[in-house]
């Protein structure tokens, strides 16, 4: 028996059917974690805030009366701008300028700038050093 | 739009102000809505509005790249406006969207030369703030704190 019929007799057109199946899931399941992997990778840089992000919200539950402690928890925009910004400022030097701060974001390319800024410094993470420049809250 | 003359009753620069007085500066306003980024003042340019700050947050940067940011309702931009030689000695930049009053820099040293009363209430408290703000532009910050 040769040809078409061979294959129908050896279940080969589902043998065919199934390796399609695993080769394109696999591919799927592929394509998820790359498009993902970047979250994973961002997880794993700001590994140390996290940590201290999830024990300040343990502590805060623990500790209902505690609201400053609340406040004070920083989005995790936050902590990742603050790891852009502060890279930056690593570059410009200590005090730095804030017009070249928002400046070298923009050139960076940096997501919403201005808004950005103004939220580190309502955090007090760039504050200000009565000369008319900044310093960075390490 | 035409401004309440409500709205002025809490900004400290109008504070000691009666209601014929606010009036008066109200109807010359207008409420202005800022975008995020949007610029408002440019160091050297004329001096052409006078901004009173609702709601929002600024940055304000002078020579050298000194700055400071405004994050209050009543804080004030483009004191240049009343003060020879009516140039704006700062770039005045939205950190975040917000309103402002606007006051055409004519129409508010009309107001100030036609009302010696307004005058002297709004210059001394301009004059006050020029101070605080003059070493950002002058350069003189440090020293002026040492």
């Amino acid at each position: 028996m040769l040809g078409l019929k061979a294959i129908s007799a050896q279940n080969g057109w589902e043998y065919a059917l199934l390796g399609v199946s695993i080769v394109f899931t696999g591919l799927v399941l592929l394509a998820l974690v790359l498009s993902q992997l970047h979250k994973l990778l961002r997880l794993w840089e700001n590994r140390s805030s996290i940590g201290q992000l999830v024990k300040e919200r343990w502590k805060s539950e623990s500790a209902v009366t505690d609201q400053e402690t609340t406040k004070s928890e920083p989005s995790s925009d936050l902590i990742e701008s603050r790891r852009q910004y502060q890279m930056l400022v690593e570059r410009i030097g200590e005090p730095f300028a804030l017009p070249r701060l928002l400046r070298l974001a923009e050139k960076s390319g940096l997501h919403r700038p201005h808004a950005t800024i103004n939220e580190l410094i309502q955090a007090d993470i760039i504050l200000p050093d009565d000369n008319g420049y900044y310093t960075w809250k390490p | 739009m035409a401004v309440n003359p409500k709205t002025l009753y809490d900004i400290p620069l109008f504070g000691d102000m009666d209601a014929d007085a606010l009036g008066k500066i109200s109807s010359l306003m207008n409420y202005m809505k800022v975008q995020e980024g949007e610029v408002l003042t440019q160091k050297g340019q004329g001096a052409h509005t006078f901004y009173v700050v609702l709601s929002g947050n600024f940055l304000i940067s002078f020579n050298e790249d000194r700055a400071f940011t405004l994050h209050e309702k009543g804080q004030i931009m483009g004191w240049s406006s009343v003060v020879t030689p009516f140039r704006y000695t700062g770039t005045a930049v939205a950190l975040t969207r917000g309103e402002v009053l606007c006051l055409s820099a004519e129409a508010f040293r009309e107001l100030l030369t036609g009302d010696a009363r307004i005058s002297d209430l709004l210059m001394k408290k301009i004059y006050a703030i020029f101070s605080e703000r003059m070493p950002y532009f002058s350069g003189t910050k440090r020293a002026a704190d040492s």
